[in-house]
């Protein structure tokens, strides 16, 4: 979209507005920001005043977006899970950004055009603007942080390496809130083989990570992707043509992860970010910092490295930028191929440690990858403890090492009282389990499937041969069926809740008449 | 992730079979340690062969129940050992980076905790100590999930067992 590109062109000027606006207002949320972005880009608007309230309202719906989307399920991005489906991620959020702003969206595909027609033609330009322009509201959340006057044809060059980076940036943010590992799997290649080809992948790449910006669930992220993009749109906006075809698989991933590393650092609130990534991210968000404020449009190595970015890693990577358009690492980043594979890496990590978090009990409001780490030793060795602590009991229990099972669960059933005890979510398990393994008594299975209902007869049933067995240790296979019969029973009375105090009776009714059948 | 009910099925189908390897050999009187461990590791390795040999963490522990000479593993044996051998040469490919100079920067004091930490986490994971970080905590994932299913299953036994004793308490 043309108002996208306007704001990402000039962000020189408006760098020190954005990155001041981001660092004090992002964290307090997107409204503040929205109204910090407005406040500070007011005199920078272009000639388009729609398009700015675009750009607001585009926030708005944007953060909206991207709450609505961290609400569902994982509370990931979930729109932006891979970048196959970053399209229709996008087309859900523009919807439900259409649900909330009904006013605003419907304006920005048609700002497109006249945006487009003002800028001089350059066809990549046009092209991605064509292809930005099918983006969200949440694409926008990017753009708009880059907000700015056009300037010259530099900012074109600009546009496109943001464009690129906002893709790499989101690339490596879907590649972070991706739900599932082998979605990230599927981005790293994904990232590879769009870095590969040429610009229209970059562009992609842009879109898939606006995507991915927006619909994280946080939107501190998708801000400090763009403002990762808008530092690489800016570093790499030396040469406007290298830079509009600049592609190739691993300076795209670098970029990307860059991308990712600098939104790490700008949520500071995130759990997974440690200390240690939270400094670098900091330290490059100074860095912008320090970078607008001088106003460079091409800020050379050792003003990044002025005593900001000391805990960055080797800032002498702008100079490469200028020949070597497709590195897209951030500013001060290491655009080496190690560092910037270790940041992809830690992007998985983090992302696995998330699914963690959902597992160990009691991590939820951890923060911090140390601690989280803490939780999962303790847990790990709790479970094992545990392990250990039961088996020790299964010997004593056992002098034997007999294990009659079909007993144990028949004599589990007549002690159980409905709703009680843990072994509620095993034995429609193990009922499952068995009665296909073993067919030797199939008339008893089945029979006692079609009358489910009839618990009494399945209990009576199902005591006569488990009773038999009681005094003898078993070695038959064959009797494992009878067993589960008898969970087939406990099936019954989970499955039929309302019935439970009633066949719970029953069995307590059947039990004692049922033993005595057999025990004469 | 997984369908935890089958997971549990079949844990406790192949513990079972182990156990009555176990109990078929009624000859020698096991001491109630021996017990212990024999219910362990049965039920171990039942719960790593759920996982047929998708995980690290299952192949160490086959490997390790294999090497020190159980009869339950048999034929897995030479797989586990290979396989074993590898995951040992596949140690860390990333070597760590020792900042010479001692940096007392909070980021470096940060990263020294985690890296213990994970030192840690790799020492409880069965086979852990040549996992790749990256994959560390899949594992971890992994591992902990079939511990909980395994532990379910042992607890049903235990309190089913219990009750034979104490029919009518």
């Amino acid at each position: 979209m043309g108002d996208r590109e306007n704001f990402e062109v000039d962000r020189d000027r408006d760098r020190v507005n954005y990155s001041t606006s981001m660092a004090s207002d992002w964290r307090f949320g997107v409204g503040n920001f929205a109204n910090s972005m407005v406040d500070s880009y007011v005199t920078n608007f272009w000639d388009h005043p729609n398009s700015q309230n675009l750009g607001f309202c585009d926030i708005n719906g944007g953060s909206s977006n991207m709450n609505v989307i961290g609400k569902d399920g994982f509370g990931y991005g979930r729109g932006s899970h891979d970048h196959r489906t970053l399209e229709m991620g996008w087309s859900h959020a523009s919807s439900v950004l259409k649900g909330d702003n009904n006013a605003f969206l419907p304006n920005g595909p048609a700002m497109l055009p006249q945006s487009l027609s003002q800028f001089p033609s350059d066809s990549g330009f046009i092209e991605r603007a064509a292809r930005l322009s099918c983006f969200g509201a949440g694409n926008s959340v990017d753009m708009v942080n880059s907000f700015g006057i056009p300037q010259s044809m530099n900012l074109y060059a600009r546009i496109g390496g943001t464009m690129q980076g906002t893709g790499d940036a989101l690339l490596g943010h879907g590649l972070r809130s991706a739900a599932l590992g082998g979605q990230s799997h599927k981005s790293d290649p994904n990232v590879v083989e769009d870095a590969k080809d040429d610009k229209e992948m970059t562009l992609q790449d842009d879109k898939r990570s606006e995507n991915l910006a927006v619909s994280h669930d946080e939107g501190k992220q998708a801000l400090g992707g763009s403002a990762n993009e808008s530092d690489r749109a800016e570093s790499s906006g030396r040469d406007d043509s290298p830079m509009l075809e600049c592609t190739s698989g691993e300076p795209s991933n670098k970029g990307l992860s860059s991308k990712k590393r600098k939104r790490i650092g700008l949520d500071a609130d995130k759990d997974k970010v440690d200390g240690s990534p939270e400094q670098p991210g900091a330290a490059v968000k100074d860095n912008s910092g320090s970078r607008q404020q001088k106003e460079e449009q091409q800020p050379a190595p050792s003003t990044k490295g002025s005593g900001k970015n000391a805990k960055q890693g080797s800032q002498a990577s702008d100079s490469p930028k200028e020949e070597y358009i497709h590195v897209r690492a951030r500013r001060g980043q290491a655009t080496n191929s190690h560092s910037l594979a270790e940041r992809v890496r830690r992007e998985k990590i983090s992302e696995r440690m998330k699914f963690l978090q959902d597992l160990v009990p009691g991590c939820s409001k951890v923060t911090g990858k140390a601690v989280m780490l803490d939780e999962i030793i303790n847990y790990v060795q709790s479970l094992q403890r545990q392990v250990e602590f039961l088996s020790m009991k299964l010997a004593t229990v056992n002098p034997r090492m007999d294990f009659n099972i079909e007993g144990l669960l028949a004599k589990e059933i007549l002690q159980q009282r409905a709703g009680t005890s843990s072994a509620h979510g095993f034995p429609p398990e193990l009922s499952m389990a068995f009665p296909p393994l073993h067919p030797s008594r199939p008339g008893l299975i089945h029979s006692t499937l079609p009358s489910m209902a009839n618990s009494s007869d399945i209990l009576r049933r199902t005591l006569q041969p488990n009773l038999a067995h009681l005094s003898g240790g078993f070695k038959d296979p064959n009797q494992l069926p009878e067993v589960w019969d008898d969970e087939l029973h406990n099936v019954v009375q989970m499955t039929f809740p309302t019935s439970a105090p009633p066949s719970c009776q029953d069995l307590d009714g059947s039990a004692p008449s049922g033993q005595t059948k057999t025990e004469p | 992730m997984r369908n935890q009910r089958s997971v549990k099925q079949e844990f406790l189908r192949k513990w079972i079979t182990g156990l009555r390897r176990y109990s078929c050999d009624e000859k020698k009187n096991m001491s109630f340690l021996e017990r212990k461990k024999a219910i362990k590791l049965s039920a171990d390795i039942a719960m790593a062969s759920t996982r047929d040999k998708t995980t690290r963490w299952s192949q160490a522990l086959i490997a390790n129940a294999s090497s020190s000479g159980d009869t339950l593993t048999g034929s897995s044996k030479n797989n586990s050992s290979r396989s074993r051998k590898k995951m040992l040469m596949m140690r860390r490919r990333r070597p760590k980076v020792k900042s010479a100079k001692k940096e007392m920067s909070a980021s470096c004091i940060a990263k020294r905790l985690v890296q213990k930490r994970t030192r840690k986490l790799k020492n409880l994971l069965p086979g852990g100590e040549s996992i790749d970080e990256g994959c560390l905590v899949e594992e971890t994932l992994d591992y902990i999930e079939s511990l909980r299913a395994q532990i379910e299953v042992m607890r049903y036994l235990v309190t089913a067992s219990q009750l034979i004793i104490n029919p009518y308490p």
